[in-house]
């Protein structure tokens, strides 16, 4: 077949000669009769005409460009009117256009907005310049990453060649207090060249400079932009005014652009970081950040950083001794997101299937409706509209649909990103950055014209592909209906084989909650309230003045009324551990690799005040913190049972931190277990040692009853002894465990109201179909109850036609989640990624479902009155 | 007859071309004719040219166009005036008019 437009330039062409002919034929005639030969004529008629081929191309393409402008003007026209047809029409079912809309605008809004986290998080560079070229360093001794010490981090500013810029920072909370309120401060202490490492300049005043890095200079900061509007005032002569941070002055120099990024995010001050040189290689607290020159090989620096480590390996080898460690770098945002590919994964593809039922549950719906209209499609093409129009007019509707979804897609991803900033921040990181950019609007347009696509195409292929003839002689001729049918199963099937997957996956994430939540803390959480309390360094130099206002302290708060035992520690379960360390068993080889176990700092009533129990030996006490007595520890069973399984901990020697010249620690006695690593981590097994002066400390109150209105009085108490030291983070020990359980509690709270969504639109299509499966059928099961069938018989008849369904979605859907299920077992605790219960469990949950919606179609066909239905035909 | 027909002066033929079909629906051979009476030879009109303005016209849809059976019964393309057409002739007679009459006033004058 010729195409089209073919036909039409064949058409102007033969009218342009046809016409030409005409006149010239007459002119001859003309001549001929003024008494010319033809041939004469013929000629001369030529010569009058003038440049007849030129004529013939002028014309001819005249008449194209008229062609196809009107063609253009007429589709122009014909889409005007399909639209407003498509909107009238859509209008005359309302029920079934809201259906729709809502449905595949939530699917739609509900994937933007996770994919705006997503992309806030992975796909999305550092909010720094050239970030690219960012690189973390840090002492590499798998699993573990451990941060710098000043030694470490002297030697390599000293001997590195590599990097453009480097910095270093650390963290600290200090108490400001001018002079009214007293309150505690994050701040980032960073070496001078933190902020240009970024790439960040001043807004206000100038940056650090590397004379205010040396020892003796002046002590500065730069205030953050929250800080100096807050605090500051937000005038520019906060710049040069001193501030009071831990009773010690600090000048302001310069006040930073609204913070973007996760490096300088959440900080009220960043202070100048002045170095002492070190006499030992730890304590390791700096991390570091370094920039790349442009196109630097990162190999070769990777080099470098490993040759440094192991010429100043020798150096502090009595401090400090693990042949295993070695310095690395990788990508900073690499790095500071973490592996967060298998949440993101896991939400997308949640999210997404969501969409892909509601598509699928949209398809089924016009499917119906355009079955139902077969007729007066029929019409439309029987009066000259061609196939292509007719499924265009169709396609139109579906796109009406498609953008009342997207509309509503809009407002919902806006909410869902509000909600994310809000609350997603447990398990997205750099939710802070989380904005409606580029990539977010091509992402809705691509789901909204998919979304079209899916449900609109193939209920138009449907409805068109019958003879026009056959669909005007029947609106139900049966073999149209078994196709639609078919189709409409398939989709229904499709739509339980996608939910089933995120039903079982919802379903394991609320099993391993579960099992989250049954984890033996090892303490009573309840009556617990802990807090933590910073002394202000400038003031409380002398150890013993340290001393006295701890003691002091925890006589006053011990006096409270409901107060039954008060203890202090450098740490509190379920995932705040002091510090890691290592450490040499006496009886280990000196060159085994040293185990790294958490080590907390406790004062003598810990044990007790946590409702910790003593299995062996004794417990620690206050000769243990005397001068000059042996280093005393208690270690807790899983510490016991690891290092000693056969024998007795009591009395077992080691040396820590790898110090080898140092005396001995020995192991006084064995306490019950208690989580500090996170609920979900093994337990490793916990040393505790004597704690001693520490500006820091957690102060831990046990009471009688319920431990939350003692927070006041507590708070209260410590303001009395110290302003310039508030209480922070006060929390009961219950609160600590439920804050640890936020994460999976939030995520598998997402995934399983996903699920649901999904679950919920299945039924609504299996419903669906099988109501028109009973509709189409009413005279076949009218004539089977008249020949004697029973009502039983029909309702099996309807209910196994429906469950064929389910149950081979259901099937398709296990063997799904069955090979995708392992890939999310990282975010799995206590079940297995194919634990059999929860996958027969859901399965069996889906067809009890299923068959309360089918239920519905079945009575109503047993209930049918076959005298009545079969005069009616 | 004088010796040296006048050739015709740019754009002025579109404007012939859409009065000689004020008087109705006329083919092209038709057209030509009239001109050629009217002008009583002193315009110089080529059918070639002729063509080319009908078929720009038409494009333009200042005429319409349709098949019909001429005098002698063959199949004719018959030009009308559209609306438009007939509005678009108005102002160029009008604007002729002027010019003409500018023209004129200028050589008298001089």
């Amino acid at each position: 077949m010729k195409p089209f437009w073919y036909l039409r330039r064949r058409s102007v062409k033969s009218d342009v000669d046809e016409e030409l002919n005409l006149h010239l034929e007459m002119r001859i005639d003309e001549l001929a009769a003024s008494g010319m030969t033809r041939d004469e004529a013929r000629q001369e008629a030529l010569r009058q005409f003038g440049d007849l081929e030129a004529t013939r191309r002028y014309c001819r393409d005249q008449d194209e460009t008229r062609e196809k402008t009107m063609q253009r003007t007429l589709s122009i026209q014909d889409l005007g009117q399909d639209l407003r047809i498509g909107i009238r029409s859509l209008l005359r079912v309302p029920l079934l256009t809201l259906t729709i809309i809502l449905t595949v605008g939530i699917g739609i809004g509900a994937t933007a907005a996770i994919f705006s986290a997503v992309n806030a998080a992975m796909l999305r560079p550092l909010p720094y310049a050239h970030s690219d070229r960012l690189v973390r360093i840090y002492t590499d001794t798998p699993p573990f990453k451990f941060r710098f010490s000043i030694a470490d981090y002297l030697a390599f500013t000293e001997q590195q060649t590599r990097f453009e810029r480097h910095a270093t920072y650390t963290d600290r909370a200090v108490s400001f207090s001018n002079g009214e309120i007293a309150e505690l401060l994050r701040t980032r202490v960073v070496s001078w060249q933190f902020f240009s490492v970024l790439g960040i300049n001043p807004l206000l005043g100038r940056d650090f400079s590397e004379s205010d890095g040396r020892t003796g200079s002046v002590q500065v900061a730069l205030a953050s932009h929250a800080f100096f509007q807050q605090r500051l005032g937000g005038r520019a002569d906060a710049i040069g005014r001193p501030v009071r941070l831990d009773g010690a002055e600090f000048t302001i120099v310069g006040v930073m652009p609204p913070a973007a990024g996760p490096l300088e995010r959440r900080y009220d001050l960043f202070l100048i970081q002045q170095f002492t040189p070190p006499t030992r290689k730890g304590p390791f607290f700096y991390s570091v950040i370094a920039r790349l020159p442009d196109g630097a090989a990162r190999n070769l620096a990777a080099t470098e950083l490993r040759t440094i480590n192991r010429a100043l390996f020798p150096i502090w080898k009595s401090s400090y001794q693990d042949d295993k460690a070695t310095w690395s770098m990788e990508d900073l945002k690499t790095n500071l997101i973490g592996d967060v590919r298998a949440i993101s994964g896991l939400a997308l593809a949640a999210v997404a299937l969501v969409w892909l039922i509601a598509c699928a549950n949209a398809s089924n719906l016009l499917i119906a409706r355009v079955t139902s209209r077969r007729q007066e499609l029929a019409v439309r093409a029987a009066l000259g509209a061609t196939r292509g129009r007719v499924i265009r007019y169709l396609l139109v509707e579906s796109g009406l649909l498609a953008a009342g979804a997207a509309l509503l897609a809009v407002a919902i991803a806006y909410g869902g990103m509000q909600l994310l900033q809000t609350y997603g921040a447990t398990y997205f990181p750099r939710t802070g950055e989380i904005r409606f950019d580029a990539a977010m609007a091509w992402v809705m347009l691509a789901l909204a014209m998919s979304s079209a696509l899916l449900f609109g195409l193939v209920p138009a292929l449907n409805a068109t592909g019958g003879s026009v003839d056959e669909s005007l002689r029947s609106s139900r001729s049966s073999t149209a209906g078994v196709g639609v049918r078919r189709l409409r199963q398939v989709l229904v099937g499709a739509q339980f084989a996608i939910a089933t997957p995120l039903l079982i996956v919802a379903g394991l994430l609320l099993v391993s909650l579960n099992q989250l939540k049954l984890v033996d803390m090892g303490f009573k959480t309840e009556q617990v309230l802990t807090g933590s309390v910073r002394l202000p360094g400038a003031q409380y130099q002398d150890p013993a003045r340290i001393e006295a206002f701890w003691d002091e302290l925890k006589r006053r708060v011990a006096a409270l009324p409901g107060v039954s035992s008060v203890a202090y520690s450098d740490g509190v379960p379920p995932n705040q551990p002091g510090q890691h360390n290592n450490f040499a068993l006496e009886s280990q080889a000196p060159d085994q690799p040293q185990a790294v176990t958490p080590w907390v700092a406790i004062s003598p009533e810990f044990v007790q005040t946590l409702g910790l129990t003593l299995i062996e030996g004794r417990l620690l006490d206050e000769r243990d913190v005397q001068p000059n007595v042996p280093n005393s520890v208690v270690v807790d069973r899983a510490w016991a049972r690891r290092f000693f399984p056969n024998e007795s901990a009591v009395g077992k020697r080691m040396k820590s931190g790898g110090c080898t010249e140092c005396d001995w620690t020995t192991v006084v006695g064995v306490v019950s277990d208690v989580k500090y690593d996170g609920v979900d981590q093994p337990n490793q097994g916990t040393v505790y040692f004597p704690l001693t002066g520490s500006p820091f400390r957690f102060l831990i109150v046990r009471s009688n009853g319920d431990p939350r209105p003692l927070a006041p009085s507590v708070r209260q108490k410590v303001r009395e002894l110290e302003p310039a030291a508030p209480l922070s983070s006060v929390a009961t020990a219950a609160d600590l465990v439920d804050q640890s359980l936020l994460r999976p509690q939030s995520l598998s709270m997402l995934v399983a109201s996903f699920a649901l969504v999904a679950l919920l639109l299945s039924v609504i299509g299996i419903y669906g179909v099988m109501g028109y499966y009973v509709q189409q059928h009413m005279k076949e099961i009218s004539i089977r109850m008249a020949l004697g069938g029973s009502r039983g018989d029909v309702a099996k008849l309807v209910v196994g036609q429906g469950m064929v369904v389910v149950i081979a979605g259901v099937i398709a859907g296990t063997m799904l989640a069955f090979a995708a299920t392992r890939l999310m077992s990282s975010l799995l605790f206590g079940v297995g990624a194919t634990d059999p219960i929860a996958f027969t469990s859901v399965a069996a949950l889906m067809v009890m479902v299923a068959l309360l919606a089918v239920a519905v179609p079945a009575w109503r066909a047993m209930r049918l009155q076959p005298a009545a239905v079969l005069r009616n035909e | 007859m004088p010796k040296n027909p006048l050739p015709l002066l740019q754009g002025t033929l579109d404007l012939l071309v859409l009065r000689c079909l004020s008087g109705g629906a006329r083919h092209g051979y038709a057209i030509a004719s009239i001109v050629r009476e009217q002008t009583g030879g002193d315009l110089t009109v080529e059918d070639a040219a002729l063509y080319q303005a009908l078929h720009r016209l038409h494009r333009q849809h200042l005429v319409d166009a349709e098949w019909g059976p001429s005098e002698n019964n063959r199949r004719a393309r018959f030009y009308t005036l559209t609306p438009a057409g007939r509005t678009r002739l108005r102002e160029e007679t009008a604007n002729w008019r002027r010019y003409a009459r500018a023209v004129d006033a200028v050589l008298q004058g001089a």
